[in-house]
């Protein structure tokens, strides 16, 4: 009896776990690539032949006809892991880049020599210890001319010292400012580069606009975290420029589900509310601005340009803006605007790689592989490895008018980023999409 | 050593422990209202903040009488209580948007019913597969279990449903574009008179089975005295399983109901079920009348609290509440209080 009755039990418990899947969305959404994670890892991305192409660079023959040396990227995502949905974008368009660069044969340098390029990928799992044995392995090992790494500010940061005390230039595709500048000298760090815009740049975006349309007075609502308060961090330096006062601020926690800081923001009489958080934190206090101040204008910052926002906010994001990365409105560009083109292209090509839509990660990734590729085309033939990785470091810091997802950069040796808050596109939820809002069009 | 005791100090120091927590929350309100007048709030605003805490305190009542259901029959201070509250919601919302097994999209009520439905299946199986085994373990290895059991649950959640929040649309709309009244500067959201409905419902229904069923009074006859219980010939086994049942039933209710004003994600159940746990706590885990008033106490003042201060401040409040309460332990003293459950 005993038995039977435990047997019962077995069978209803498997029965409810393959009811959990049954629910399960159809389309599983992005988290945990079980199966592709390991397929990528160095063996399938890296055809290594170490020993002689490591003994190359110096012993480049003057008289090659037309075929250099190679040239090793070595790229660091999180491919699994708590950032997977940011690091499984990226590693797909490492990917891509490096199929790209297979078919056109590699690059060539300024004098007309042909460099085969190799893009090394590895998955550092979300994790800063990972993440820095790799980098140390690419760079010891492997002799990598670059590195691209890595997906968030944790694993990256841990790569700067071994980057810096190598002297290998590294091209974070995080967004912290730490990771290029020193927080307490406030000096760029050498060897470190990275594509990704920062909140103060939103910030920016956000003040063009408030002053644009005549807003002196906003309240700021941001996510607790540490993202949030650097949104009020960054709205605090940029506002006042512009001659926008921070009437009232709060922080909210987006699993509340009474909000009485509206009680003070109606009081404070704020002309507009800055909301400082990404979904699943924005849309909830989208709804409770909309609710309680049906005509109080709302601005997001650029992390909740996302299909996330209109999905969980519903009719109340309509009508908010905010600024966006332009390769998530690539369609509603205007024809002049020379992104327009360039993502248009990525997304097209993207597809081939992956089935999800396109996000601004795998932007970031791109934009950081370009920019690699860049510096490498201006190398000439020859030289020690140190020195061509100094050379890529120089090139990286003089990019003049550099097309990206983003727009164009301008880096400089006082800046490794090199992006200015214009570029970004300013949009507007209209009928659950986002569509791009000219400046004539502010009001 | 003998103290002398007085007996109408006694009986009086008896009748203020009973009406403590009116007492003390009308205290906590005026000084509350005193912090609030540095914004120049009126009477709208105050009135706003109740209304908001009334709907957060319902949810809190429910969630904390789920802990005193299982608590007083097996001693269990159940945390997966939190899982049951995030399951209601985040199933609905699969069968509202994807129907059953591919059936059809179904409506929001079967859709709400199965999910409560398979909510309570899995809260049978947390006792049955997680607890049951244990039954001879310490109490605190039990909180563990639970703990561990409310983890699984929520990892699950996370595999299945992903990291986003979700929407769960309201039950009754208006207007199409306004779910709210507004009334003299008031706003009440139509959803907030179906969680106060839902409440009101679930104590009634609980009543009426602890009074009037002989169920219900085998349950409460193991939370009396187990042992006596069990000689009487009522399985006592049953009535923890039937237990975990209830807390099922009255979580993932009250997740249903709050789905709309939120925006469900896989993590958040535990902090309701802490709320609700400090609501539970006010009555020493034991008393129902006590734990939904003090759910219902809690979610006002920590809305005037968050209203008055800083809003980032909110969950500081229940925990201090928390504390305060776990050091003076007032339920002691109460007149009529159920004793502690006696641990098997």
């Amino acid at each position: 009896m005993k038995v039977r009755h435990e047997l019962l039990l077995v069978v209803v418990s498997i029965a409810m776990v393959a009811l959990f899947v049954a629910c399960a969305p159809a389309p599983t959404p992005t988290p945990v690539p079980p199966t592709a994670a390991p397929t990528v890892v160095p063996p399938t991305a890296a055809p290594t032949k170490p020993p002689a192409t490591t003994a190359s660079p110096t012993t480049a023959p003057t008289a090659a006809p037309k075929v250099g040396v190679v040239y090793k990227i070595g790229f660091i995502s999180a491919a699994t892991g708590a950032a997977a949905s940011l690091g499984v974008p990226e590693r797909d368009v490492a990917k891509l880049v490096a199929d790209q660069l297979k078919a056109a044969g590699g690059i060539v340098g300024p004098d007309g020599v042909k460099h085969e390029v190799q893009i090394l990928i590895f998955d550092d799992q979300s994790s800063a210890d990972t993440a820095a044995t790799l980098a140390r392995r690419l760079i010891e090992q492997e002799q990598v001319h670059v590195l691209v790494a890595s997906t968030q500010t944790g694993t990256s940061t841990a790569i700067v010292p071994i980057a810096t005390e190598a002297k290998v230039p590294n091209i974070s595709m995080a967004s912290a400012r730490s990771l290029i500048e020193d927080p307490q000298t406030k000096k760029m760090r050498e060897w470190i580069f990275k594509p990704v815009p920062e909140n103060s740049h939103s910030a920016g975006k956000q003040a063009e606009y408030l002053k644009a349309v005549g807003v002196t007075k906003v309240c700021h609502l941001y996510e607790n975290s540490s993202y949030g308060q650097d949104t009020l961090a960054s709205a605090n330096a940029v506002f006042p420029t512009a001659g926008i006062t921070i009437v009232y601020s709060d922080a909210f926690d987006p699993k509340a589900t009474e909000f009485p800081q509206l009680a003070k923001v109606k009081a404070s009489g704020c002309q507009a509310v800055v909301i400082g958080a990404i979904p699943p934190a924005s849309p909830v206090m989208n709804v409770a601005v909309r609710d309680a101040l049906p005509d109080v204008r709302i601005v997001h910052g650029h992390g909740s340009c996302s299909p996330d926002l209109i999905k969980a906010a519903g009719k109340a994001a309509e009508g908010t803006v905010m600024p966006c990365g332009k390769i998530l409105v690539a369609d509603s560009l205007p024809d002049s605007d020379p992104a327009k083109a360039l993502n248009l292209k990525l997304i097209k090509d993207y597809a081939t790689v992956s089935k999800e839509p396109i996000s601004t990660f795998a932007g970031h990734g791109y934009d950081a592989l370009q920019w690699a590729i860049a510096a490498l085309k201006t190398l000439p033939n020859g030289g020690a490895l140190a020195e061509q990785r100094a050379k890529i470091r120089t090139a990286l810091e003089n990019l003049k008018d550099f097309p990206t997802t983003h727009g164009l950069y301008n880096t400089s040796p006082t800046d490794h980023l090199g992006f200015n808050a214009s570029e970004f596109a300013f949009v507007v939820v209209k009928d659950g999409k986002f569509v791009v809002l000219p400046k004539e069009q502010w009001k | 050593m003998g103290v002398m005791k007085i007996e109408w100090l006694d009986k009086l120091g008896k009748r203020v422990a009973t009406y403590w927590l009116g007492i003390v929350a009308f205290l906590m309100l005026l000084g509350l209202i005193a912090l609030g007048s540095r914004y120049n709030f009126g009477v709208v605003e105050y009135a706003q903040f109740v209304l908001d805490g009334l709907r957060a305190g319902a949810i809190y009542a429910l969630v904390a009488l789920g802990f005193v259901t299982v608590y007083r029959v097996t001693g269990v201070i159940n945390f997966a209580q939190g899982a049951f509250i995030m399951l209601g919601p985040m199933m609905t919302i699969s069968f509202y948007e994807q129907g059953w097994f591919g059936t059809p999209a179904l409506d929001l009520f079967t859709g709400a019913l199965l999910a409560i439905g398979i909510t309570t299946l899995i809260g049978v199986l947390v006792e049955r597969l997680a607890l049951y085994p244990a039954r001879r373990t310490l109490p605190l290895t039990k909180v563990i279990i639970t703990i561990g059991a409310y983890l699984a649950l929520q990892g699950a959640a996370l595999l299945i449903w992903g990291p986003q929040g979700h929407v769960l649309p309201a039950f009754t709309t208006l207007t199409p574009a306004d779910q709210s009244f507004r009334f003299a500067g008031l706003l009440v959201k139509a959803q907030s008179l179906w969680i106060w409905g839902t409440t009101a419902l679930a104590l009634a229904l609980l009543a009426l089975f602890f009074e009037r069923t002989i169920l219900g009074k085998a349950m409460r006859a193991c939370a009396v005295n187990r042992m006596a219980a069990q000689l009487m010939g009522i399985r006592v086994d049953m009535m923890a399983t039937l237990s975990f049942a209830m807390a099922a039933i009255l979580g993932s209710l009250g997740g249903i109901v709050l789905g709309p004003v939120t925006r469900p994600t896989y993590d958040m159940g535990l902090d309701l079920a802490l709320k609700g746990f400090v609501a539970a706590i006010m009555g020493g885990l034991v008393n129902f009348p006590v734990a939904v008033v003090g759910g219902v106490l809690l979610g006002v003042l920590e809305n005037f609290w968050a209203g008055v201060t800083q809003a980032g401040f909110k969950d500081l409040f229940a925990f201090v509440v928390l504390i305060v309460i776990l050091v003076l332990q007032p339920y002691r003293f109460m007149m009529d209080s159920p004793t502690e459950v006696e641990p098997t």
